[in-house]
């Protein structure tokens, strides 16, 4: 029974997902694209630090890049060269016009940004 | 320049903001000349959609003139005429391939929030919230539009502004609505709401061949504009919606409902007084009293097509209907795109006006006004378009 419960216990841990877990985007582009001698720097700088997983993604949908351990700014990361692949460029929403900002909001903006941009964890 | 931001719950300026200029290469700028209000800004307006921040220019229902193109913007050019779709695609990303625009990976650079929110992010669009991308919106002078090859329409000769400014949002979220339902010869549909999203949810069901349009709303004038387009409608506050459109369809109901009010749903009775309660506590994001309606009344084995924006929890959903009654629930933000090329032919060919919408021409600087006439539905507002 104790055996039992610390068991669902261990299994309940592994499922959670934590800091270990791995992050993945899909990509339209070839497999080989993306891990080649020609893949993304980008994506090779992330390769350097990280544990990176390519693999064919099914229905013709390109390939799924999965990074274990992404903090938010890797998940950041992975987005952009996601939409470099993808667009050849990766928007940019800072320095557009805005009115007045008000000193709380100035303030916030940071830890609001970084919430939107990468979200909670 | 000058723009209208938003700088609180119901509270709206003029102001003088920074110019805007290209910020990737495949950006265009484009001189505004007819920007709308829309429904969705009311949810924003009334402060229902949070990551706001003071200072945000609103508006993304708009049309003008190209001034500048990035250097890898290879279809557009400078003195083009465009109608600009509200919502931002990449072009490029499995959603936008396969012409679901609205689910796009790459145009919300802010992808966090909706992640945690609803599972996963959607595309950004212009003057809509830092959870939608942060984009300044199109009540100014210029607003930068980005990847211009695929969210920038030229607009045919003959198309007045009055009438092209709408394809980028009003008749496009409409044609989706009849679209998503599969609208064709035979079907009755029902519409509920008859703001600029409902009319064009009717015309669109109409074109694309259907029987009967049952519009439904409170407002006489936005009734007839709705009649007058070939629809049947039905004042819910004189009726019974669900005893009246059953009657209409022989004890069937329609069998495409297609929902064009939103989170704001206004009604009369209990339910009401509920959900505004609920709503006003925080307790449901999210009032739901249309889409419920709509859900009751489809037909069995018939499509629910949900225009109108929800964010977050509806309370009372019935799910037993949807699941008993075998129904397909269907929804997005629109996918301007897959329509906008169309909608601009059928205007150029006088089969689709939209100017009728129009009932408010006014400068930025009376914006503010602008917003007042149309959220509280004054002097016949239907849609109050700033010339900048
Ligand atoms: N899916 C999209 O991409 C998209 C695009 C544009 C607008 N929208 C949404 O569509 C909705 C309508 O937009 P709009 O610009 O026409 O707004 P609007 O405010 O002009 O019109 C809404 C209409 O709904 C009516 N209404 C309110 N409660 C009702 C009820 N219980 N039954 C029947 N009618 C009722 C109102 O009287 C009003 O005429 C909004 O929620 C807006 O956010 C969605
Ligand atoms: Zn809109
Ligand atoms: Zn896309």
């Amino acid at each position: 029974m104790a055996a039992g419960v610390a068991a669902a216990v261990r299994k309940a841990r592994a499922a959670r997902p934590g800091p270990a877990t791995w992050f993945a985007v899909t990509v339209q582009a070839e497999p080989g694209e993306l891990t080649g001698p020609d893949r993304p720097d980008a994506l090779a700088r992330l390769a350097e630090t990280h544990e990176v997983r390519v693999t064919r993604a099914p229905g013709g949908r390109g390939s799924e890049i999965a990074v274990r351990a992404a903090d938010g700014r890797t998940r950041q990361e992975v987005r952009a060269v996601k939409q470099l692949v993808e667009t050849g460029e990766v928007l940019v929403v800072e320095g557009q016009p805005e009115g007045h900002r008000t000193m709380l909001g100035r303030a916030a903006t940071p830890a609001f940004r970084h919430l939107t941009r990468r979200g909670p964890r | 320049m000058r723009a209208l931001c938003w700088t609180g719950v119901n509270e709206l300026a003029v102001e003088d903001v920074p110019e805007p200029r290209l910020l990737n290469r495949q950006d265009a700028l484009v001189k505004v000349t007819a920007s709308s209000v829309c429904g969705s800004d009311l949810h924003l307006l009334d402060g229902y959609v949070p990551t706001m921040m003071a200072g945000d220019v609103l508006g993304h229902e708009f049309v003008g003139e190209i001034v500048e193109v990035g250097p890898d913007v290879r279809e557009r050019r400078a003195g083009e005429r465009v109608t600009v779709c509200s919502i931002i695609g990449c072009g490029r990303c499995h959603y936008c391939r396969e012409g679901l625009w609205s689910l796009c990976d790459n145009t919300n650079p802010n992808p966090g929030f909706l992640e945690t929110l609803i599972g996963h992010a959607t595309a950004g669009i212009f003057g809509y919230s830092h959870a939608m991308g942060g984009f300044a919106g199109s009540h100014a002078e210029y607003v930068r539009v980005p990847y211009a090859d695929v969210n920038a329409f030229p607009v045919p000769d003959g198309v007045p502004d009055s009438s092209a400014v709408f394809a980028s949002d009003a008749v496009p979220t409409g044609w989706m609505g009849a679209d998503l339902g599969g609208v064709g010869p035979g079907d009755v549909v029902a519409v509920w709401g008859c703001g600029g999203v409902g009319q064009m949810a009717a015309l669109a069901s109409l074109r694309l061949g259907a029987d009967r349009v049952i519009a439904i709303d409170r407002f006489p004038e936005r009734l007839a504009m709705t009649a007058a387009l070939g629809a049947e409608t039905l004042d819910y506050r004189e009726v019974d919606v669900l005893d009246a459109l059953k009657e209409l369809t022989g004890g069937r109901g329609p069998d495409v409902c297609i929902e064009a009010v939103g989170m704001e749903s206004h009604g009369t009775g209990a339910q009401y007084a509920y959900d505004r309660a609920k709503q006003a506590l925080r307790l449901q994001t999210d009032r739901g009293l249309s889409l419920r309606q709509a859900v009751h009344a489809c037909r069995k084995g018939g499509t629910v097509s949900v225009l109108g924006v929800y964010l977050g929890l509806v309370d009372k959903f019935p799910m037993g209907a949807v699941m008993n009654k075998g129904l397909t629930l269907r929804g997005a933000q629109q996918h301007g795109h897959r329509y906008i090329p169309m909608i601009l032919d059928r205007m150029s060919r006088g089969e689709i006006d939209a100017s009728p919408l129009l009932t408010h021409p006014m400068s930025l600087e009376d914006g503010p006004k602008g917003y007042e006439l149309f959220k509280e539905k004054r002097e016949g507002c239907v849609r109050a378009v700033f010339h900048p």
